[in-house]
C-alpha cells in the first residue's frame, strides 16, 4: 500500500511532534496546573485557589523585581536592536563578509558563561576597566558601582543576546529589495529617511520580532542578575528560578511565571498598537506575495 | 564610511570581552590586571590534574552526543515530512517545533521539573538529555529549514518513475541529498547541548555537567583557572562550529563538482 504524500509526512513527523508535545506542551500544562495549587510545609497540596496569583501580584518584591526586569529588558532589547541594525544593513547591502558573519557565529556559540564571566571580569574592582582608569589617573578610588548594578547586567546580556540579534534582524532585511533603497536615495532621501521611510516600515514585522525575542530572553535570564546584578539588577528570572532552587514555593513560581508570560504579551500587543498608532508599522498585514508554483 | 566605522566598533564590543578572557589565561600571575607579566602555561597544566573537571568534562560530552544523535533521528524524520506535507500542516508543525526557542529557557526548565517531580522520575543524566533535546530539536530544525526549501522533490518522483522502489528512492536520492545538511544540523545541536546551562540546572539533580562546574567555580572564587577552561570551551566550540560548516560546504562543492564534471 503506498501512503499519500501527506500522510507518509504527517507519521514522519509524529515522533518529533510527539516529543515536543510530551516534553514541551505537557510540561507547561502541568506548570499551569500548578499555579493554582498550594505549598504547605514543603509539600504540595492540588488545590484549584488564585490565591498563588493574588500573592504574587500584591506582593511589593515582585513588583520591585519585575519593573526592574521589564526597565533592563526594554533598555537591553533597545540597545540591543540598535547595536544590530548597522551590522546587520552592512551584511545586507554592503558586504556580504563570510567572515564578519562566522566572527557573528563563533561569538554566538562560545559559552554563555564564560561571557558573564567575562564582563565580571572587566568591571570588578580589580577588573580591567578600574586599572586603566586608575592608571589614566581619571579616578582615584576604584568605582565600585560598574559591578552589581542594573548597568553591569544590561551590558553583559546586550553582549551575550547581540549576536542572535543581528542574525534575526539579517534574515528580515533580506527581504527588501535594494533597489527599494536606492530608488529612495535617488529621489534625495538621506540615509537615516532610506532607514526609517523604506526598511522600518518594510522590516517592521522582523525587526519587532527580534526585539520582542530579545526581551522574552533577557526578562527571562536568570543567570546573569545572579552574577552581576547585586541587590538593585534583581530580575523575576532570578524570582523564580529561586523559587525552584531554593525557597521551594513552586505554585508560587509557577504562577509568576505565567504573570511574566502574560506581561510579555501586553508588552507586545502595546507595541503593535504604538508602531500603527505612529504610522511606523502597516495598519494591515500586507498578503504575502505568492511564490510562482514550480511546475 | 561612518557605517563600516559602526560596524568594526559593534563587532570589537562582541569580540573584546572573548579575547580578554583567552589573553589573560596565558598570564603568568594571577592578577586580571595590566601590566601583563610574563606568559604562561601554568593554568593549564593545573587543569590536567583536575579530576572533578574531567569528570563534567567526560559527562557533557555523553550527553551533546546522545542529544546530538536523538535530534539527528528525531530531525532526519522530521525533515522527510517537511518535505511532503501541505503548507498548513508544515505551519501547525512549525509551530509546535518552534516555540521553545520563543520562550526563556527558565520556563522550559521549570516546567520539566514539574513534570519530572509529578511522574516521580529521578533527575539523572536521562532527564538532562530529554531538557537539552527539547532546547537543540527547535535550532536542529530551525538551520535545516532554510537549507530544505531548497531541495526539488521531482527529483524523487523521478526515480520513483524510473522504477525505484520507495526505500531505494529514500536511500539513494533523498538521503545523499540532505545528509550534510542533517550532519551539520546536528553538530549543532551538539554544540547547543555542550553548553546548555538554564535548563540543566533544573534538571540535573546531582549530576555534574561542564558549564555546571564552570558555574561553581565562579561562583566560589575568581581563579584564572576558569580563563583557563573558558578558553578551552571556546576553542571547542570553535572547532565544533568549523566542523559543521565544513561538512555542510565540502559536501555540497563536490556534488557540484562531480555534476559539473560528468
Amino acid at each position: 500500500v503506498r501512503l499519500s504524500n501527506e500522510w507518509t509526512g504527517r507519521l514522519l513527523a509524529a515522533p518529533a511532534a510527539f516529543y515536543m508535545v510530551a516534553f514541551f506542551l505537557v510540561p507547561t500544562a502541568i506548570l499551569l496546573v500548578y499555579s493554582f495549587w498550594t505549598a504547605a510545609s514543603y509539600r504540595i497540596v492540588p488545590d484549584f485557589v488564585l490565591a498563588n496569583y493574588i500573592d504574587a501580584l500584591t506582593s511589593p518584591l515582585f513588583w520591585r523585581v519585575t519593573s526592574n526586569a521589564i526597565l533592563i529588558g526594554l533598555v537591553t532589547a533597545a540597545a540591543t536592536l540598535i547595536l544590530a541594525i548597522p551590522v546587520a544593513y552592512y551584511l545586507t547591502y554592503v558586504s556580504r563578509s563570510q567572515a564578519i558573519l562566522y566572527l557573528i557565529l563563533i561569538t554566538w556559540f562560545s559559552s554563555y558563561l564564560v561571557r558573564i564571566y567575562a564582563w565580571r571580569t572587566l568591571l570588578g574592582t580589580n577588573g580591567l576597566l578600574n586599572t586603566i582608569l586608575l592608571q589614566l589617573g581619571l579616578v582615584d578610588v576604584p568605582v565600585e558601582a560598574f559591578l552589581f548594578s542594573r548597568f553591569a547586567v544590561a551590558i553583559t546580556l546586550i553582549h551575550v543576546y547581540l549576536p542572535l540579534c543581528i542574525l534575526m534582524v539579517v534574515s528580515a532585511l533580506r527581504d527588501i529589495k535594494p533597489e527599494l533603497i536606492e530608488a529612495a536615495r535617488d529621489l534625495g532621501t538621506g540615509p537615516l529617511g532610506a532607514f526609517f521611510r523604506v526598511i522600518a516600515p518594510n522590516a517592521a514585522s522582523g525587526l519587532i520580532g527580534a526585539f520582542m525575542l530579545t526581551f522574552i530572553l533577557v526578562a527571562g535570564d536568570y543567570v546573569t542578575p545572579q552574577m552581576l546584578g547585586g541587590s538593585s539588577g534583581q530580575t523575576t528570572g532570578l524570582l523564580i528560578a529561586d523559587q525552584f532552587r531554593k525557597t521551594g514555593n513552586w505554585p508560587l513560581g509557577a504562577a509568576q511565571a505565567f504573570i511574566m508570560i502574560a506581561i510579555t504579551g501586553l508588552l507586545y500587543a502595546a507595541i503593535l498598537i504604538a508602531g500603527r498608532a505612529t504610522g511606523l508599522l502597516p495598519r494591515r498585514r500586507r498578503p504575502a506575495p505568492h511564490k510562482a508554483s514550480q511546475p | 564610511m561612518i557605517l563600516r566605522l559602526a560596524v568594526w566598533l559593534i563587532l570589537g564590543f562582541l569580540i573584546a570581552p572573548i579575547a580578554i578572557i583567552v589573553l589573560f589565561s596565558f598570564h603568568a600571575s594571577p592578577a586580571l590586571s595590566f601590566p601583563f607579566q610574563g606568559l604562561s602555561l601554568r593554568w593549564y597544566g593545573e587543569l590536567i590534574g583536575n579530576v572533578p573537571l574531567r569528570g563534567a568534562l567526560m559527562k557533557s560530552l555523553v550527553i551533546a552526543s546522545a542529544t546530538a544523535v536523538i535530534c539527528l533521528l528525531l530531525g532526519a524524520a522530521a525533515a522527510l515530512a517537511w518535505l511532503r506535507v501541505s503548507p498548513r500542516t508544515r505551519l501547525g508543525l512549525e509551530m509546535l517545533w518552534l516555540t521553545p526557542i520563543a520562550l526563556p529557557g527558565l520556563f522550559v526548565g521549570v516546567s520539566l521539573l514539574v513534570l519530572f517531580a509529578q511522574a516521580g522520575v529521578q533527575l539523572s543524566t536521562v532527564s538532562i538529555v530529554i531538557g537539552h533535546v527539547v532546547i537543540a530539536l527547535p535550532v536542529l530544525i530551525l538551520t535545516m529549514r532554510a537549507r530544505l526549501s531548497l531541495f526539488d522533490p521531482s527529483l524523487e518522483e523521478a526515480a520513483r518513475d524510473l522504477g525505484a522502489s520507495q526505500l531505494q528512492v529514500f536511500r539513494k536520492v533523498t538521503l545523499p541529498l540532505i545528509l550534510p545538511t542533517l550532519v551539520a544540523a546536528a553538530i549543532l545541536a551538539f554544540a547547543v547541548s555542550f553548553d546548555e546551562f538554564i535548563v540543566t540546572v533544573f534538571v540535573a539533580g546531582t549530576e555534574t555537567t561542564l558549564p555546571m562546574y564552570i558555574w561553581s567555580m565562579m561562583r566560589r572564587t575568581v581563579t584564572p583557572l576558569i580563563n583557563a577552561i573558558s578558553t578551552l570551551a571556546l576553542v571547542f566550540s570553535i572547532l565544533i562550529l568549523w566542523a559543521a560548516w565544513l561538512i555542510a560546504h565540502l559536501r555540497r562543492r563536490s556534488a557540484i563538482a562531480a555534476r559539473t564534471s560528468s
